[in-house]
C-alpha cells in the first residue's frame, strides 16, 4: 500500500516531460487497471464462448438438481424435466428398442411375474372356494339362502367366507371432493366414481354441518349394510376405502400411513390443485396395496382331523366288507358242500381251498343232479370253484330206483321202490312187462333180489271183472219157453263178448276155464217139466256161444229147475228172473313156473 | 383428465333438476336433496380444446325457509346461477345469493341462466334488467329445460369462463 501511495503522489507538468509523463501515466494506468482488464476480457471471451460456457455449466449441473431437490421443489423439476425424458425415450426407441428393452428387462420380468401371479392366486382363492361351497353341505345350505333372499350365490358365499374386502379406495382432493385417483379391487361393480367422490363429500360436509362441528375433523366411517366406508383425511386429501365385511383396525394404521405418504410426496400438486388429476396416477402404487381381502381360516386341524377319521372309517369299512364277504363265501361254499354231500349219487371225497378257489374230488352217479346247478342255485360263481367227480354207480336207495325207472320204464301205475339191495314193484301191470321185470330187474346195479308180491297181473284183475260181469248177468226167458225174451239180445251179445274175451285172457293167463251155463225156472209148474224146460234153455245159450265160436269145451250147460232160484217169488218181477240163464265161472290158474 | 367442481344454485322451483336431468350423468336419486340438500352428478364437456369433466352439485333450491349451505360450495371452481325467467322474485334472490358467495369466497365464474324460456308470454324479466346485469359482466342464458334450449351452451361457457379465470 505505501508504495500505491507514492505512486500517486502530484508530479509537475513541464514541456519536456510532457511526452515522459503521458507514457508514465499509460505505464501508471496499466499497472493499475490492466488485471481488472484482463479479467473482465476473460470473462467477456468466456460468456461469448458457447464451448467455455457449456464446459462452465457442465461442471455445475449435477449439484445444481441436488440443491433443488433437497429445496423440496422436485415437482417442478420434474415437470420441467419430463418433456424432454420422454421425447429422450421414445428417440431411444425409435433408434433402436433393444437398448431400452435390455435396460428394462431387469424391472420388467419381477413385475409381469407379480402382476400375473397375484392375479391368478386371487382368481384360485375364489374358484377354490366356489368349488368347495358349491359341492358341500353348507353350499347347499347358502344356495337355499340365496335362493330365499334372492340374492346371487356368489354374493353369499362371499359373505360367509370373506373376513372383509376392501373393494374400492378413492383419494379425494379434500376442498373440490373431486376424485385424484380410485382403484377398484377385481370383479367388483362400481359406479361412476367422480360422482361417488363428491356425494361422499357432501355427505362429509352435511355430517359437519349438520352438528355444528367447530373444527374440521372428518367422519370416520360409515357403514351401510355390510359395507363399510373408512375415511382419513389429511390437509389436502381425504382417503375413502369401501370395505366389504369387517377389517381390523390395524387397517386403518395402513390407510394413515398411506394418506401420509401420499401428502408428502405430492404436497405441491395438492396445494395448487386446479382440477388436473394427471399428477396423481403415481398415487395408484400405494392406493393398490390398500385393495386386500381376508377369507375365513380354515380350521386346518380340525380338516385334518376329520379327513383322519374319514380315511380311518373307509379302511375299516373295507376290512370289514371284505371279512363280511369272504364269510359270505365261505358260509355260500359251506351251504353248497352241504348240499352236494346230501345229494343221492354224489359222493364228496375231499374237500380244499387253494388261490382263492375251491376244489372237490369225488363221485358222481350219472343220474345224480348236475353239481354245476346246484352251484347255481346255492348262489355261488361256479367259475370260482373246480369240481372233479369221476363217473360211478351210486347204490343210493334214490339212485337205484331212478336207474330201475330207466331201466324198466314200468307202466302207468306201477311203482318201484328199492330197500335192502331188493326192488319192490307195486301196481298193476300187463303180464309181458311183469315177465320182463322178472326177468330183467336183477340185471340192475344194486338189485339183489325182486319183490313182486303187490305187483298185480292186469290181464287176471280184466279177467277177474269179465267173470264178475259175466256171473251178474240175468238172460231172461218168458213162461215156459226157451226162446229170449224180446230185448234181450243186447244182453247175450254183451255176454258173448265178455266170454270171449275172458276166455282169451285165460289163454293168456295159462290157465283152465270152466263156465258154467245155467238154465232156471220159476217155481210154476212141476219139477218134472220145469228140469227138462231149465236144460233147454242151458242148451239153448251154448248153442248161440258155440255158434258164435266159442270154444264148447269151456262150457257146461246144466238145468238146475228151480233149485237155486235167483231171487224170491213174492213177486212177478222176481218169478221173472228165475226163468232164466246164468253163468258160473270157474278159473284156475296155471301152476307157477317156479 | 381435469376435472372441476361446479355448483348450480338458485332458488327452490326454478328448475335446476330439469336443467340438468336430461343432459348429465346421474346416479343418485332425487331425494338426496330433500335429506342432505345436495346430489352430485356429472357432466364432461368440450371446451378450449379440452375435454373437461364437471362434477356438478346440484344444491337444492333456497328459499325463505331454507339458506344454501355455503359449505357446500367449497372448493368449486364455478356456478351456474338458476332463475326462473317467469318469476320476477326468483332473479333477485339469485342475485342476492350470488352476493353472498362472492363475499364469503371471492369472485367466481359463474354463468346466470334465466330458465323456462319456452313460457315467453309469462317472462317477468324485462330486456333492460336484463342489459344491466350483462353490463355488470353477467354472462347470461335464456334456457328451457323443456326443449333443451343453450343447455349444452351454458356449460361450455361456463368451462370456458373456469378456464380464463
Amino acid at each position: 500500500m505505501p508504495e500505491q501511495a507514492q505512486r500517486r503522489a502530484p508530479v509537475p507538468p513541464t514541456p519536456e516531460n510532457h511526452t515522459e509523463d503521458q507514457q508514465a501515466l499509460e505505464e501508471l494506468r496499466h499497472l493499475i487497471v490492466a488485471p481488472e482488464q484482463e479479467g473482465l476480457q476473460q470473462i467477456r471471451d468466456r460468456l461469448d464462448s458457447m464451448e467455455r460456457r457449456a464446459e462452465d455449466v457442465s461442471s455445475v449441473v449435477v449439484e445444481a438438481i441436488q440443491m433443488r431437490r433437497e429445496h423440496g421443489d422436485d415437482q417442478a423439476l420434474a415437470e420441467a424435466l419430463a418433456p424432454t425424458i420422454q421425447e429422450t425415450l421414445r428417440e431411444s426407441v425409435r433408434r433402436n428398442p433393444q437398448v431400452l428393452a435390455d435396460a428394462l428387462f431387469p424391472v420388467m420380468g419381477p413385475a409381469i411375474r407379480k402382476s400375473i401371479s397375484e392375479t391368478l392366486r386371487s382368481m384360485l382363492e375364489s374358484f377354490n372356494e366356489a368349488l368347495e361351497h358349491s359341492l358341500s353341505l353348507r353350499g347347499i345350505q347358502w344356495r337355499i339362502e340365496a335362493f330365499r333372499i334372492g340374492k346371487p350365490f356368489a354374493e353369499i358365499v362371499l359373505m360367509h367366507s370373506l373376513l372383509y374386502r376392501v373393494e374400492q379406495v378413492f383419494l379425494i382432493h379434500r376442498e373440490t371432493g373431486l376424485v385424484l385417483n380410485h382403484v377398484v379391487a377385481p370383479a367388483v361393480a362400481t359406479q361412476d366414481p367422480d360422482m361417488v367422490a363428491g356425494m361422499l363429500s357432501a355427505i362429509q360436509q352435511f355430517a359437519r354441518d349438520s352438528f355444528k362441528s367447530a373444527g374440521e375433523e372428518l367422519l370416520g366411517s360409515m357403514n351401510f349394510e355390510e359395507l363399510e366406508i373408512w375415511l382419513e383425511a389429511s390437509p389436502d386429501a381425504v382417503l375413502a376405502a369401501v370395505i366389504r365385511g369387517h377389517a381390523p383396525a390395524n387397517y386403518r394404521l395402513q390407510m394413515k400411513e398411506a394418506l401420509e405418504s401420499i401428502q408428502q410426496n405430492f404436497s405441491s400438486a395438492l396445494a395448487e390443485f386446479k382440477g388436473e388429476t394427471g399428477p396423481f396416477r403415481a398415487a395408484g402404487d400405494p392406493l393398490h396395496q390398500l385393495l386386500e381381502a381376508r377369507f375365513v381360516q380354515k380350521d386346518e386341524g380340525r380338516r385334518k382331523h376329520r379327513a383322519a377319521i374319514i380315511a380311518g372309517g373307509i379302511a375299516l369299512a373295507v376290512v370289514l366288507g371284505w371279512i363280511g364277504y369272504s364269510s359270505y363265501l365261505l358260509w355260500e361254499w359251506s351251504r353248497f358242500l352241504a348240499a352236494l354231500r346230501q345229494q343221492p349219487g354224489i359222493a364228496v371225497v375231499s374237500v380244499n381251498k387253494s388261490g382263492g378257489r375251491f376244489h372237490v374230488q369225488g363221485f358222481r352217479d350219472p343220474l345224480a343232479p348236475d353239481p354245476e346247478k346246484l352251484l347255481s342255485q346255492a348262489g355261488f360263481d361256479p367259475q370260482k370253484a373246480d369240481l372233479e367227480l369221476l363217473p360211478f354207480y351210486s347204490l343210493d336207495s334214490v339212485i337205484v330206483t331212478r336207474r330201475a325207472n330207466e331201466f324198466l320204464r314200468p307202466p302207468v301205475g306201477v311203482k318201484l321202490s328199492y330197500k335192502n339191495g331188493q326192488l319192490h314193484a307195486e301196481g298193476v301191470a300187463p303180464p309181458k312187462w311183469i315177465a320182463q321185470f322178472e326177468e330183467r330187474a336183477p340185471w340192475i346195479a344194486g338189485v339183489n333180489a325182486i319183490d313182486e308180491s303187490h305187483l298185480q297181473n292186469s290181464d287176471l284183475l280184466e279177467l277177474n271183472r269179465l267173470k264178475g260181469a259175466l256171473e251178474s248177468a240175468v238172460l231172461v226167458f218168458p213162461l215156459g219157453r226157451t226162446e229170449l225174451e224180446n230185448g234181450q239180445q243186447a244182453a247175450l251179445a254183451q255176454g258173448k263178448m265178455d266170454l270171449q274175451t275172458l276166455l282169451l285172457l285165460a289163454g293168456r293167463l295159462g290157465g283152465t276155464v270152466t263156465i258154467d251155463i245155467v238154465g232156471h225156472t220159476d217155481s210154476t209148474g212141476i219139477e218134472a217139466t220145469n228140469l227138462p224146460l231149465s236144460k233147454q234153455r242151458a242148451d239153448q245159450i251154448f248153442g248161440t256161444l258155440r255158434r258164435a265160436g266159442v270154444n264148447p269145451a269151456n262150457l257146461r250147460p246144466r238145468g238146475v229147475a228151480t233149485s237155486e232160484p235167483l231171487r224170491a217169488e213174492n213177486t212177478e218181477e222176481g218169478r221173472r228172473y228165475n226163468r232164466s240163464v246164468t253163468f258160473k265161472v270157474a278159473f284156475s290158474p296155471a301152476p307157477p313156473v317156479h | 383428465m381435469l376435472q372441476k367442481k361446479v355448483c348450480m344454485l338458485g332458488s327452490f322451483s326454478v328448475g335446476k333438476s330439469s336443467l340438468v336431468r336430461r343432459f348429465v350423468e346421474s346416479i343418485f336419486s332425487e331425494q338426496y336433496h330433500t335429506s342432505i340438500g345436495v346430489k352430485v352428478d356429472k357432466k364432461v364437456v368440450h371446451a378450449d380444446g379440452h375435454d373437461v369433466t364437471l362434477v356438478l352439485w346440484d344444491i337444492h333450491g333456497e328459499d325463505a325457509f331454507q339458506k344454501v349451505q355455503i359449505s357446500y360450495l367449497r372448493g368449486m371452481s364455478g356456478y351456474l346461477l338458476v332463475a326462473d325467467g317467469t318469476r320476477r322474485q326468483t332473479l333477485e334472490d339469485a342475485l342476492a345469493l350470488a352476493h353472498r358467495v362472492t363475499e364469503t369466497m371471492g369472485e367466481i365464474p359463474a354463468v346466470l341462466v334465466l330458465n323456462k324460456c319456452d313460457l315467453a308470454t309469462q317472462w317477468e324479466i324485462d330486456p333492460d334488467r336484463e342489459a344491466r346485469l350483462a353490463a355488470e359482466g353477467w354472462r347470461i342464458f335464456r334456457s328451457s329445460a323443456k326443449t333443451g334450449e343453450s343447455v349444452e351452451q351454458i356449460f361450455s361457457q361456463l368451462a370456458l369462463a373456469m378456464f380464463s379465470q
